[in-house]
């Protein structure tokens, strides 16, 4: 018995719509991603063994190793100014949650300088949650 | 007699088979400059008392610079933690879980960090001392 050999045609890969699936990758990134707000603003962060993940607040005062207060990334006049922009914007707020502020501090500061600061979030009725890195070293 | 001439109508597609390229690298780049980043920190509830109202039970961790102090006695920060746990702090009521931080105006922020870290590990909550009000 003859077998006829069957005749293969050219392999192609199916590739029209390999722009959509790239482009929707794109489109995945970009909306999860956060976009640092503070990339601008020159602080190192402290270090401890002890630190858990935190949630991203809405909001977070930055202290640069100069003193410098920052809210979400613009530079305020001083801790006044910190109270009063905070109370405004955590009005009508009643979830614990929603009240959470990221402080952000440089380890350099002096406690004289950065309590101030902690105060005002506390007395502008938010909840201060201490950013810092987490120690991997002894 | 004006005649109508029929023009040919061309075909006009836009040339998608580059789009692929352009999408992959836009994707490349999007890794290279992203930094993932994961927050890290601790939640510090903050309540002050004064040196006066202070109970003397209330334990308390005495910070000037560097130099960390408990009943008085200087102890290394792995000292401070193995006397936050011996406390056995989240067995008790939260009343009772205050441990005071009594700290000079030069203690860099480095240091009061990681004392409040410890505390709030331990399951306490960190109270703040403050000078006696004049």
């Amino acid at each position: 018995m003859i077998l006829k050999r069957k005749r293969r045609g050219p392999v192609t890969l199916p590739t029209a719509s390999m722009g959509d699936i790239a482009f929707l990758l794109i489109i995945f990134f970009m909306v999860c991603s956060n976009f640092a707000k503070e990339s601008n603003i020159k602080y190192k962060p402290p270090e401890a063994k002890e630190v858990d993940a935190v949630r991203d607040a809405g909001m977070s005062v930055v202290m640069d190793a100069d003193g410098k207060i920052y809210l979400n990334g613009h530079e305020l006049d001083g801790v006044d100014s910190l109270k009063t922009e905070l109370e405004g914007m955590l009005k009508g707020k009643t979830n614990d949650t929603m009240r959470e502020v990221l402080f952000k501090c440089d380890l350099s500061v002096m406690r004289k300088v950065f309590e101030p600061a902690l105060g005002a979030i506390v007395a502008a009725g938010g909840t201060a949650v201490a950013v810092g890195d987490k120690r991997k070293r002894d | 007699m004006p005649f109508k001439v029929r023009r040919r109508k061309r075909e006009s597609a836009v040339p998608t088979d580059s789009m692929s390229d352009i999408a992959f690298l836009l994707i490349i780049f999007f890794i290279l400059t992203t930094s993932i980043r994961k927050l890290t920190g601790f939640k510090t509830d903050l309540p002050t008392a004064d040196k006066s109202v202070a109970s003397q039970k209330t334990p308390t961790v005495q910070l000037n610079g560097g130099q960390v102090r408990w009943d008085d006695k200087v102890i290394s920060f792995a000292e401070l933690k193995q006397k936050l746990g011996d406390l056995k702090l989240g067995s008790k009521p939260k009343g009772e879980r205050v441990v005071l931080l009594d700290s000079g105006p030069d203690v860099a922020y480095q240091n009061y960090f990681e004392v409040m870290a410890m505390i709030t590990s331990a399951n306490g909550v960190v109270g703040i001392l403050e000078e006696e009000k004049k």
